[in-house]
C-alpha cells in the first residue's frame, strides 16, 4: 500500500508537470467546444434559421408571408432585389432565401453550407407546400404533430457533438496512458529502475489507472461545465451512470492501449499508432458527422469502433439520447472486461519484459 | 548545388520511408477529402437509408370512409422497393393480433432505445376531423393531425420525421385534389438556386478540394518542419551535417526544396482523388491558383520554422504545433465557411494566414467570391513569412547547447 501511495503521488506529479499532457487532456476538449460552439452552434435547428425574402414589385406577397410564418423560421429579412438577397446569403446575413416573381418560387442556398442545407431545404418544402395551397385559397387539412420520446427534445448538432468530444477525451486519456506514458517509461528505461525496487507491477498500473481516472473525471466535468455555461446545452447528467461509464471506459481504453503497445516493435511507435487510430475513430464514430449521413459501408464500419459506443453512452448519461439499460451495461461490461483482461497482460509483457 | 539536391532528396525519402509521416502527409489529407466528399455529397439523399417506422391506425372512420387506412396504404407503398435491388424508404411495423394500446406502448419503448426511428399514430377521430377540415366552414391550421413520436437526440429520427411530414403533405394534396378542392394543374413552379460560388456548376467538393490541399500543406509545414529540426537537433543529426562542408543556408535550401516536393506530392494525390473519385472540376492549374499554392507552401514552411524557434525540445515543439493547429485550421474556414463569431475568435481569424490563403485560392479558381482584396490575401501571408523568418533567424538554434 505504501508503494502504491508513493507511485500515486509520483504519477500525479508527473502528470501535473507534463504541460503537453495537461494541454491535450484539458485544453483540447475545451478548445473544441468553444470553436464548434461559436462556429456551428445552432446548426441543424430549423427554429434558428433566418430567411431572406425577395418578392417582385407586382407579385402577391400575403400568401407567401403567411406560409413562411406558419412554417416557423426564426426571422425573416426583406430584401429589395434578388441580387441583394444572394449577397446576403453569401455574407451569411441570412441562412437561405426565397424569391417570388409571381410565377416561380425560387429557394436560394449557399453551396458551402452543405451540412445545414438539408434543414433549410426541409423548411423550404414546408413553405412551398403551404404557399401552393394558399394560392388556391386552401390551407392544409392534414398535418403532423410530433412528440419527442426520451432523450433531449431540442438536441441540435452541437448538443450531440459535446458528449462525443467528451467520449473522445476519455478515449485519448486511456489510450495514451499506456500507448504513450507507460511505453515512454519503458523506452526511457524508467521501468527497469522501478522493477529493481520492491514495487509490484500491478501497483504501478493501479497508480496510472487512478491518476488517469481522476484526470478524465475532472476533464469531463470542466468541459461539461463550460458547454453548459457558455452555450446552454440542455444536459441532464445521471452522475451515477456517468461515473460507472468513466471507470469502465478509462479501463477499457487503457486495455486498448495495451493491445496497441503489444502490436508494435518499438514502444515509441505505440503512441503514433494510437494517434492515427484515434483520429480515424474520431471521424468515423459519429462525433462530428451523424453516422446516418455516411455511406452504408462506413455505417457498418462504425459499429466496430469503440468510440462510437462510447459516444452513444456519453449521450445517454448526459440525457441527450435514450438507450436500453441492457445496452448500457453490456457496453460498460465489455470495456471493463477489456481493461481487466488486458491489464495483467500489460503488467507481464510491458513491465516484466524489460527484466534482464 | 548538388549538396542542396542531396538534402532535398534525403528529406523527401525520409518522409516517404517513415510510415507515420506518410500517414499524416499523404494518407490523412486523402482520407479527409474522401470522407467529407462521401458524406457531404450524400447529405439530404436518403436512397440508401431505410427507416424503421411503426404505423398505428386508431381511426374509427366515418360514413365517407376510413382516411386513416389511406395514409397507412401510402406508408406501405413506400415500404416496398421501387425496383428490385433498390432499398425501400421505410421498414414498416404494424400491429398484429395483439391489443393496439399494448403494441403502441411496446413500439414507443423500442423508439426510445433506437430500434425505431418514428412511431406514427393516426388518431381515432382522424376521418371526422378531416371531413370537418375540408368543409366550407373550416379555416386556418390543419385540424386532422397525425401524431409522430420521435426519439430525442437521434439524427435518424429527425430525418424520419422530415420525410413523414413530406409524405403527409403529399397525402394532404391528394385528398384535397380528390375532393375537388385543389387543382394540381395550378401548382406553383418551385426552383432551387445555389450561391456562394462564382460558377453555378460548382459543388461542395469543389469548395473542399482547395481547402484540403491547404490543410495538407499546413499540417506538413506545422509538424514536419519543427519535427525534423528539433528531433535532428536533439539526436545530434544536425551536428553531423555541420561536420560536412554543408552550411546552414544550403541545408535550409535543400530542406525547403524537399518540403516543396512533399507538398507537390500531396497536391497530386488530393487532386487525383477529388477529380476522379468525386468529379471535382475546379481548375487549379492556372497562374494565380499556383501562386496561392506556392504561397501556402512557403507560409506554412515559415510557420514551421517559427515553432522550431520557439520550442526548446521536440515534445514542446509538437505541443505548440498541436495547440496552434486546431484554431488556425478551423477558424481559417478550410472545410466550412466561418460565420458570426465573438470578437476574440474573429481576431484570431483575421490574423490567421490560413484564412487569406484559403480565401485567395478559392477566389482564384472561382469556387467562391473573395472576402478580401487580392492585395490583402497575398500581403498577410507574406507578412507572416517575413515575421516568422525574422524570429527564426534570431532564435532558432541549429545545434544542441553544450
Amino acid at each position: 500500500m505504501k508503494a502504491f501511495r508513493a507511485l500515486l503521488s509520483s504519477e500525479l506529479r508527473v502528470f501535473l508537470r507534463d504541460k503537453a499532457a495537461i494541454t491535450f487532456t484539458f485544453l483540447f476538449p475545451l478548445l473544441f467546444i468553444i470553436f464548434f460552439g461559436y462556429l456551428m452552434g445552432g446548426v441543424g435547428t430549423a427554429s434558428n434559421a433566418k430567411l431572406g425574402l425577395f418578392v417582385a414589385p407586382r407579385a402577391e406577397t400575403a400568401h407567401l408571408e403567411a406560409a413562411v410564418t406558419a412554417v416557423g423560421v426564426a426571422d425573416v429579412v426583406r430584401l429589395a432585389t434578388a441580387a441583394e438577397l444572394e449577397k446576403a446569403i453569401e455574407d451569411r446575413k441570412v441562412d437561405f432565401g426565397a424569391e417570388w416573381d409571381g410565377a416561380t418560387l425560387r429557394f436560394v442556398y449557399d453551396v458551402r453550407r452543405t451540412q445545414e442545407n438539408f434543414t433549410f431545404q426541409e423548411l423550404a418544402r414546408g413553405i412551398a407546400a403551404r404557399f401552393d395551397l394558399a394560392n388556391q385559397g386552401r390551407h392544409p387539412i392534414l398535418g403532423v404533430t410530433s412528440i419527442v420520446e426520451g432523450g433531449e427534445a431540442s438536441a441540435d448538432w452541437f448538443t450531440l457533438v459535446v458528449p462525443g468530444i467528451l467520449a473522445f477525451s476519455v478515449l485519448s486519456a486511456g489510450l495514451f496512458a499506456i500507448a504513450g506514458h507507460v511505453t515512454s517509461m519503458k523506452q526511457r528505461r524508467l521501468l527497469e529502475r522501478l522493477i529493481v525496487t520492491p514495487m509490484r507491477p500491478i501497483a504501478l498500473l493501479a497508480a496510472v489507472i487512478t491518476v488517469r481516472f481522476a484526470v478524465v473525471f475532472v476533464s469531463t466535468l470542466v468541459t461539461l461545465a463550460t458547454a453548459i455555461a457558455l452555450f446552454h446545452v440542455p444536459f441532464h447528467v445521471n452522475w451515477l451512470l456517468h461515473i460507472v461509464f468513466l471507470i469502465a471506459a478509462t479501463l477499457g481504453t487503457m486495455g486498448l492501449g495495451t493491445f496497441l503497445s503489444l502490436l508494435v516493435k518499438q514502444p515509441s511507435s505505440a503512441s503514433n499508432l494510437a494517434n492515427v487510430l484515434s483520429m480515424l475513430m474520431m471521424f468515423l464514430s459519429g462525433i462530428y458527422f451523424p453516422i446516418e449521413i455516411m455511406p452504408p459501408f462506413l455505417r457498418g464500419l462504425s459499429l466496430a469502433l469503440p468510440l462510437r459506443h462510447m459516444a452513444d453512452v456519453m449521450r445517454y448519461t448526459t440525457g441527450v439520447m435514450d438507450m436500453s439499460a441492457l445496452r448500457f451495461w453490456v457496453i460498460c461490461g465489455v470495456f471493463l472486461a477489456a481493461g481487466i483482461g488486458l491489464l495483467p497482460i500489460l503488467s507481464r509483457y510491458v513491465v516484466r519484459a524489460e527484466r534482464r | 548545388m548538388r549538396d542542396v539536391l542531396h538534402v532535398a532528396r534525403a528529406q523527401l525519402v525520409t518522409a516517404l520511408r517513415e510510415r507515420i509521416t506518410l500517414f499524416w502527409f499523404l494518407i490523412f489529407p486523402v482520407f479527409v477529402l474522401g470522407l467529407l466528399g462521401l458524406i457531404f455529397t450524400n447529405v439530404g439523399k436518403t436512397q440508401d437509408l431505410t427507416f424503421e417506422i411503426s404505423v398505428v391506425n386508431l381511426d374509427r372512420g366515418t360514413v365517407g370512409g376510413n382516411f386513416g387506412a389511406n395514409v397507412v396504404e401510402t406508408f406501405r407503398e413506400l415500404a416496398r422497393p421501387g425496383t428490385p435491388g433498390e432499398t425501400a424508404l421505410f421498414r414498416l411495423h404494424e400491429p398484429g393480433t395483439e391489443e393496439v394500446q399494448t403494441y403502441l406502448v411496446g413500439e414507443i419503448r423500442a423508439l426510445r432505445i433506437g430500434k425505431r426511428e418514428a412511431v406514427v399514430v393516426i388518431p381515432e377521430d382522424f376521418s371526422e376531423s378531416l371531413y370537418a377540415a375540408a368543409g366550407p366552414s373550416s379555416a386556418g391550421a390543419a385540424s386532422a393531425l397525425v401524431t409522430v413520436h420521435t426519439s430525442g437526440g437521434r439524427t435518424s429520427s429527425d430525418m424520419a420525421l422530415g420525410i413523414i411530414e413530406q409524405v403527409i403533405a403529399r397525402v394532404d394534396r391528394e385528398i384535397l385534389a380528390k375532393l375537388g378542392l385543389f387543382d394540381t394543374a395550378r401548382v406553383v413552379a418551385v426552383e432551387q438556386l445555389q450561391v456562394g460560388s462564382e460558377s453555378k456548376s460548382f459543388s461542395y467538393v469543389d469548395f473542399l478540394v482547395p481547402g484540403v490541399m491547404v490543410m495538407g500543406f499546413f499540417v506538413a509545414g506545422l509538424f514536419s518542419v519543427p519535427g525534423t529540426i528539433l528531433f535532428g537537433r536533439e539526436r545530434q543529426i544536425l551536428r553531423a551535417y555541420w561536420m560536412t562542408p554543408l552550411n546552414v543556408p544550403r541545408f535550409l535550401s535543400g530542406f525547403s526544396l524537399g518540403h516543396v516536393a512533399l507538398c507537390a506530392l500531396q497536391f497530386v494525390c488530393v487532386w487525383l482523388l477529388g477529380r476522379f473519385a468525386f468529379g471535382a472540376h475546379v481548375n487549379l492549374f492556372q497562374p494565380l491558383a499556383i501562386l496561392y499554392l506556392l504561397l501556402a507552401m512557403v507560409t506554412f514552411l515559415a510557420l514551421g520554422f517559427l515553432v522550431a524557434a520557439l520550442a526548446r525540445t521536440p515534445n514542446a515543439g509538437m505541443a505548440i504545433a498541436n495547440i496552434i493547429n486546431m484554431p488556425l485550421m478551423f477558424l481559417g474556414g478550410l472545410f466550412f465557411p466561418t460565420g458570426s463569431m465573438p470578437p476574440a475568435l474573429r481576431a484570431i481569424m483575421l490574423v490567421d494566414p490560413v484564412t487569406y490563403i484559403a480565401d485567395g485560392l478559392r477566389a482564384s479558381v472561382g469556387v467562391s467570391p473573395a472576402a478580401f482584396g487580392r492585395g490583402v490575401s497575398l500581403g498577410v501571408p507574406c507578412a507572416w513569412i517575413i515575421g516568422c523568418a525574422a524570429v527564426a533567424v534570431f532564435r532558432l538554434k541549429w545545434d544542441v547547447e553544450r
